[in-house]
């Protein structure tokens, strides 16, 4: 090769083709308007830019970005999955109630088990209903969803259930070096799970072929419907986990306390690059998408706005990166 | 005429035309040919007006002109039937037909009466067979090629394009086609034919242009070539001689029957149908389009749940509930229909190839990256299949290339039985021989392969017995002697009676 067609390989040469590249890799622009929006919330307020404002976006990062792992394995599969919101909240509350400010190995044991168990059987109820029903999985989910809530009023009464014992919300607080929150511990063994998932893993081949063209993947020899409910299974599970998380941040838990993350967790997937139609995307995509939706909402709040403005301006601005993420890509041109 | 001039053309690291000329004569028609990913869609795109290419000019009638879009293309009267179709799957035929030139009242609406008589007259004249009410993405892929041209030439174009608009058709679509084809043609339309099946260049063509790597190698009146010269202007090596059939004596030493079907039905598709294929062997299953031939290997793979007969595979009964049990006992399916049925369009090639090993190895165990990589590189190079990088969506690989993918992709998984749905649709014709030469490998290392096509000729060449199916039924089944194309047309035409001279053997016989 020669050195003139070298260097037309590399995309940081060229200015234009350093943006075509770019438009290419949604989480590359998700990093990239992260950056952006959090210098600007440092220019409107500097006194802003210390370890506890550094250390909470990093920690709110990290659970918005665990809580979105299953959100973006089901849409890679083609689904969507309205009820992260419901499960986290419900396995924040076996984790309070269980736990009763206690901490000890089989506590925790008993809460994982527990709300794994509560977040797969609320997976396989969304898978089963999407694959058997054939509604869409927007509808479905929802509709579990809105149940799940209605039962945690019931177990609860509508007052908050107990308290995370202390040893455990310090494992999720507690800071490194006065900045690195250690919920990060956890987050270094949760991320090479979903990689391992989705990227080295025939399952996850397989999520992405029943995304891209399901019909192909039936005649492949691919479970399609088994792959779809298996999505639906992990993402109750991880959403379960994450809600464990959620309540040692939260130290308590009431009912729908994290009901956002359901919308919240599908703006981080899409911003990061998955598509609503299925078969396309990463998790690099959904952290960085993550990041973005947490400095956003930091930003949103440095303005000091009344809140009724502040979730206009959110949905505004949400609304715009959707619609910068969705428009459709040229295939052989 | 027109004349296209030194087009070049290249996406990042590809380069897909390197200075392509084609002069385009009017009241002739042009073959366009070149092995797959030489430049040939890309050319017929940039005369449609949906590529514009890095440098080159287009001259009609000898003035310059620059096709911005395919409206402007469509103002200077040409109008193109695309490979990869520009129907919308989600309408109707008659609403794709019409599609921006539906006739109007003078009050400007769109005229009714009108538009059923246009639909009408264009699918009689196809021979179009199904409702205009019908969705497109219901119909079988050759229909879908028909309404395809029946689309490009009811814009009354100058210069029509068809980008291998044959591939899926059977071969009386074809008949009604070449007819059409060249009344048009002696109304004085400049029609670019682009095909990988050389006898119809030979049939239907006046003039011949030959692409190879994104250049123009030669061309000329067809008269001028012979078949080994049109091969090897496109490959530029000279076509090994292979004698068809003659390998049938070492591949047919009958191993275990691998599949045996009995009185087989799937109403209203097939009906009764028996076939028993051994290990080694390579069976043909022909007919005209919609015969059951889809049906009857869906059916056989579990996708489509027969009614009644039995299937034993590996001499075990089995009724299949879809396919992944099929898959997983040994058996693979390759569709033609590689939009639909095969692609995984966003995913990278190597992904694609990967997928018949994805679909049945254990599914969470660590999968090593260099493994998959190693997996699809072998059968890139193996199959010798044009790609940029492996990292490519499958996407932007030709439609030649593309099939191939999806070949490549089972041969490497190795199954006991092996179905082919018009599996080398839009392959060159080089790369078909490779494939068929890969199949017989494949067949003699102990695979059953039981192949489907709609080019007669392509079974008639690899297949050692034929089945052909005619209204759901086998009405005969040819092999050795008599395997001829008189033998194959007559049954095809559902003639079971002993025409032929009693060299055509009833289905019960051949298995006996
Ligand atoms: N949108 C695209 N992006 C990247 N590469 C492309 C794109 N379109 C075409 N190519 C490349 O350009 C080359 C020529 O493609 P083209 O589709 O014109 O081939 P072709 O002659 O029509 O082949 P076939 O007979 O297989 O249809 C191929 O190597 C192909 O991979
Ligand atoms: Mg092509």
């Amino acid at each position: 090769m020669s050195a003139a067609e070298h260097r037309d390989l590399i995309p940081w040469y060229h200015p234009k083709k350093l943006l075509i590249s770019f438009r290419r890799s949604p989480p590359l622009v998700a990093f990239a308007l992260s950056a952006l929006l959090f210098l600007i919330t440092i220019l409107i307020n500097p006194k802003g830019l210390n370890n506890r404002f550094i250390g909470s976006l990093i920690l709110l990062t990290t659970l918005l970005a665990i809580s979105s792992a299953g959100q973006t394995i089901v849409l890679i599969g083609g689904g969507m999955d309205f009820s992260v919101g419901a499960v986290m909240s419900a396995a924040a509350i076996i984790a309070t109630y269980t736990m009763d400010k206690q901490d000890s190995v089989l506590i925790y044991v008993q809460v994982l088990a527990l709300s794994l168990l509560m977040g797969a059987v609320v997976g396989l109820l969304n898978g089963f209903f999407v694959v058997k029903i054939g509604l869409p999985a927007m509808i479905v989910t929802m509709a579990v969803s809105n149940i799940i809530t209605r039962l945690q009023y019931v177990f609860t009464s509508g007052s908050p259930a107990g308290w995370a014992g202390q040893k455990f919300v310090d494992s999720i607080i507690y800071r490194f070096f006065d900045l690195i929150p250690s919920i990060v511990i956890y987050a270094l063994l949760f991320v090479p799970v979903v990689f391992w998932i989705l990227n080295r893993s025939r399952f996850g081949k397989q999520v992405y072929m029943v995304g891209n063209n399901r019909q192909a993947a039936y005649l492949t020899g691919v479970r399609v419907n088994w792959v779809i409910i298996m999505t639906y299974v992990i993402s109750g599970m991880m959403s379960a986990f994450a809600g464990i998380l959620g309540a040692g941040y939260k130290a308590t838990a009431r009912v729908d306390i994290f009901g956002e993350y359901a919308f919240t967790s599908l703006v981080a997937v899409i911003v990061g690059g998955t598509t609503f139609s299925g078969g396309v995307g990463t998790y690099t995509g959904t952290i960085a998408g993550a990041l973005l939706m947490t400095v956003l909402s930091n930003l949103l709040t440095t303005l000091g706005l009344p809140q009724t403005m502040r979730d206009i301006l959110n949905g505004v601005i949400i609304i715009l990166l959707l619609m910068l993420y969705n428009r459709s890509k040229a295939v052989r041109q | 005429m027109i004349e296209m001039r030194d087009i070049t053309k290249h996406y990042g690291a590809v380069q897909a035309l390197k200075g392509a000329s084609i002069t385009i004569p009017a009241g002739k028609i042009t073959a366009l040919l070149g092995s797959n990913g030489s430049g040939k869609s890309t050319l017929v795109k940039v005369l449609a007006g949906l590529v514009s290419p890095n440098s080159g000019s287009i001259l009609i009638n000898g003035q310059p002109v620059v096709i911005r879009s395919g409206n402007d293309a469509q103002a200077r009267g040409i109008s193109t039937a695309f490979q990869d179709l520009s129907l919308l799957p989600m309408m109707t035929v008659s609403d794709n037909l019409l599609l921006g030139n539906e006739p109007r009242t003078p009050f400007g609406m769109v005229d009714r009466e009108k538009s059923r008589q246009i639909v009408k007259d264009l699918m009689d004249r196809f021979k179009i067979r199904c409702s205009p009410q019908d969705y497109v993405q219901s119909l079988p892929s050759s229909t879908q090629s028909m309404l395809e041209i029946a689309k490009a030439v009811h814009r009354n174009p100058r210069v029509l394009l068809l980008d291998e608009a044959t591939a899926a058709l059977h071969m009386d679509e074809i008949t009604v086609l070449f007819d059409i084809l060249r009344d048009l043609r002696d109304q004085g339309l400049s029609i670019v034919f682009v095909t990988h099946r050389m006898h119809e260049v030979f049939e239907l063509c006046d003039e011949a242009v030959i692409l190879r790597g994104g250049e123009t190698v030669k061309s000329g009146p067809v008269t001028e070539f012979t078949l080994d010269d049109l091969v090897y202007y496109m490959t530029g090596q000279r076509m090994a001689h292979h004698a068809p059939g003659q390998d049938v004596s070492e591949t047919s030493r009958q191993g275990q029957a691998v599949l045996e079907v009995k009185n087989l039905s799937l109403p209203p598709r097939v009906k009764d149908v028996s076939m028993t294929a051994h290990a080694g062997e390579i069976i043909g299953i022909g007919g005209l389009e919609g015969q059951g031939q889809s049906d009857f290997m869906r059916a056989i793979l579990g996708a489509k749940h027969k009614t009644g007969g039995s299937i034993r595979f590996l001499g075990e009964e089995v009724a299949f509930r879809q396919p992944a049990q099929a898959v997983k006992a040994g058996m693979g399916l390759i569709s033609g229909e590689r939009n639909r049925e095969a692609m995984f369009p966003d995913r990278t090639i190597a992904e694609n190839i990967f997928a018949g090993n994805a679909a049945v190895g254990p599914r969470f165990r660590f999968l090593p990256k260099k493994f998959v990589r190693k997996f699809s590189e072998d059968a890139v190079k193996t199959y010798r299949i044009k790609i940029g990088s492996l990292k490519d969506a499958a996407s932007t690989l030709s439609g030649g290339n593309q099939q191939k993918l999806v070949i490549a992709r089972w041969i490497a998984v190795g199954p006991k039985l092996l179905l082919l749905d018009d599996p080398t649709k839009g392959v060159d014709i080089h790369s078909r021989l490779e494939i068929h030469q890969i199949l017989r490998e494949s067949a003699q290392k102990g695979m059953a392969v039981i192949i489907s096509a709609s080019d007669m000729d392509e079974l008639l060449e690899i297949a050692q017995r034929v089945y052909v199916f005619y209204e759901g039924r086998v009405s005969g089944v040819l092999q050795g002697d008599s395997m001829t194309q008189e033998n194959m047309v007559s049954l095809m035409m559902g003639f079971t009676n002993e025409k032929a001279d009693g060299l055509l053997m009833k289905s019960k016989e051949a298995q006996a």
